[in-house]
């Protein structure tokens, strides 16, 4: 499998030549002039990440836990019960949100919602790359074609489109009256957000798909099939393993996406459970509760670290298996 | 066994269409519903048309004046971000892709990290530091917001275009006599291109599409597209929206039309593997 899986990798993207290391001292010094100014070049994208998101989210998990002076003031004063920390840093913000039943619902509501659609998105993805690997012809085209629209349409649009398609006069109702059945109205529901969530997300899960199906040797798939493996069997232990990376990447971005989403829940959504991006707003903004909406947001920030270090860790596997590191 | 290879292929050509039908009402299926209703009279339910067609609401959309200043708005957003993400992200993609510094690695993390914090809980935080530096309803707050979520895209797709360029041509063209910057021009940039042009549209998109932070940020002063479309879905009546959920989709479509062959052509999803 790992022999399999690194020869597929290496056919894909022909490795760098290495420039050659030259000895002495000019050498060294010129490379370390080439570092200092790749280093420059890199920089100026990094400073305006540091100081517009980072020192934004440290100053929120501070406040979070209790940390009320210095660039927080003003919302502190502002705030409505805002915990102080005594000595360095309090959880009271937490045990407050975790005291309150509606938020380790709407947290389960989030979880829930997160994985069945990241689930989804990722079988639709793999089912349309497999049959456009395996099958092609005008079904798969057409197919991948429809599946990568969702790119193109904001979501605004897009959430409202879906919230009247689904909605209790929607046309899937309207559908199903014209033969005298009552359809259920998915407007306002979890469902609804997982509709929804889907149809957003699915053209990056199937791009990135696809492009690690198509970097699949036709001889690998071949040779399975002459040692008498069915297309089930080679789907399961040649091209899911093989694209295994960019299925993981699509993974995890679609998970982090719908961990955080705001726009999605805020039309498709029911009040009751929320989803906890439309929560940071609400508390925020309806609550005036901004030290316990800055909690919220750093609880989704914890959950989507955890799936953003199998990122991480998923590049850095196919990296050593191509010799990278 | 030639039967029976007809059957089963006819079976999946049936299971195939049935299939294609139903992706094909999931993804269509709402936007066509939106877009009748920009020209519908009255829609009763369950009839599964309107009652009427008419361009009436086309007018109320373009006869208001604030509908058509946020377009305005949006239309100057867009490229004035495009634009600044480039020059500050190309380079660094060039960096990342051509150069070997420390931090290299931990400076592609950290831009991808970025986007693990909620959007909702980053934009209320980031108005903290946009009070103290006086960007709170500022078109340049609004570049920044816009920006921010275009530099991953501006980044790591180029950088993984630019890593595609064989070096040995360069140094071909380097031994042939040409200099660093006429082998960028002339060789490397042509060669990167459709990467660069599937950053700007994902870039264009994203700044079109952003709305939470615009509107913290932005509102009232600054109306986009997208902002007003969230008042507009509470305000008016459905048809109106309707058409301007069409107007705010032309451009989107436009450029799925004209770069659709680069995307789908794998530079999209090449760029989101870190190297």
């Amino acid at each position: 499998m790992t022999a399999l899986d690194h020869s597929a990798e290496t056919a894909r993207r022909p490795r760098e030549a290495r420039r050659p290391a030259r000895p002495g001292g000019a050498g060294r010094r010129a490379e370390r002039r080439r570092a200092a100014v790749g280093f420059s070049m890199a920089l100026p994208p990094v400073l305006v990440i540091s100081l517009f998101v980072g020192l934004p989210v440290v100053l929120a998990v501070a406040f979070s836990l209790g940390v009320t002076g210095g660039l927080n003031r003003t919302a502190a004063v502002i705030g409505q019960d805002v915990h102080s920390a005594d000595g360095l840093l309090t959880t009271a913000a937490y045990e407050q949100l975790f005291a309150d039943p509606r938020f380790p619902r709407d947290l389960a509501a989030t979880v829930l919602v997160t994985v069945v659609t990241t689930l989804v998105v990722l079988g639709l993805a793999t089912g349309i790359a497999v049959l456009l690997r395996l099958r092609g012809g005008w079904a798969a085209t057409l197919l991948s074609g429809l599946a990568v629209v969702p790119l193109f349409i904001p979501v605004v649009i897009a959430s409202w489109a879906i919230l009247t398609f689904y909605s209790a006069d929607g046309f899937l109702r309207s559908l199903f009256a014209q033969v005298g059945l009552q359809a259920p109205v998915l407007g306002f529901t979890v469902t609804g957000v997982i509709i929804a969530s889907v149809w957003v997300n699915l053209p990056f899960a199937l791009l990135m798909a696809a492009s690690g199906m198509q970097a699949i040797p036709d001889a690998l798939i071949d040779a399975a099939r002459d040692a008498g493996a069915g297309t089930l069997r080679i789907v399961t232990r040649v091209l899911v393993p093989l694209a295994g990376i960019p299925l993981v990447i699509a993974g995890t971005f679609t998970a982090i996406g719908v961990l955080g989403q705001f726009t999605v829940p805020y039309f498709t959504g029911p009040n009751a459970p929320q989803q906890l991006g439309v929560d940071i707003s609400k508390y925020f903004q309806s609550f005036n509760q901004p030290q316990q909406a800055a909690a919220i947001a750093v609880v989704v920030f914890v959950i989507a670290s955890g799936v953003a270090a199998t990122y991480v860790w998923a590049n850095f596997r196919s990296a050593k298996q191509e010799g990278r590191v | 066994m030639a039967a029976g290879t007809t059957r089963r292929s006819t079976g999946g050509t049936i299971l195939l269409t049935v299939l294609v039908l139903l992706v094909a009402v999931f993804i269509l299926g709402p936007l066509l519903w939106l877009a009748v209703h920009a020209f519908a009279t009255r829609w009763r339910y369950p009839n599964l048309l309107p009652d009427g067609l008419t361009l009436d609401w086309w007018r109320v959309v373009f006869a208001e004046p604030e509908l058509f200043g946020a377009m305005q708005n949006t239309l100057f957003f867009a490229p004035v971000t495009v634009l600044l993400s480039a020059v500050i992200c190309l380079p660094a993609a060039y960096a990342f892709s051509r150069f070997s510094f420390p931090g290299r690695r931990l400076f592609l993390i950290g831009l991808f990290a970025t986007n693990a914090f909620p959007k909702m809980g980053l934009f209320v935080a980031m108005a903290t530091v946009f009070y103290g530096l006086r960007l709170m309803e500022t078109a340049l707050g609004i570049v920044i917001v816009h920006v921010i979520g275009t530099v991953v895209f501006m980044t790591w797709i180029p950088a993984a275009a630019f890593s595609s360029v064989p070096r040995s041509l360069e140094e071909a063209a380097r031994d042939a006599g040409a200099g660093r910057l006429r082998v960028f021009l002339t060789v490397t940039l042509p060669l990167a291109l459709p990467g660069i042009l599937v950053a700007a549209v994902m870039s264009f998109l994203a700044s079109f599409d952003e709305a939470q932070g615009t509107y913290l940020v932005g509102a009232p002063s600054y109306m986009t597209m997208p902002t007003e479309m969230y008042s507009l879905v509470l305000n008016y009546p459905k048809q109106v929206a309707a058409v301007f959920a069409i107007l705010l989709s032309i451009p989107s479509v436009v450029l799925l039309l004209l770069t659709r062959r680069y995307i789908m052509g794998g530079h999209l999803a090449e760029g989101f593997q870190i190297r």
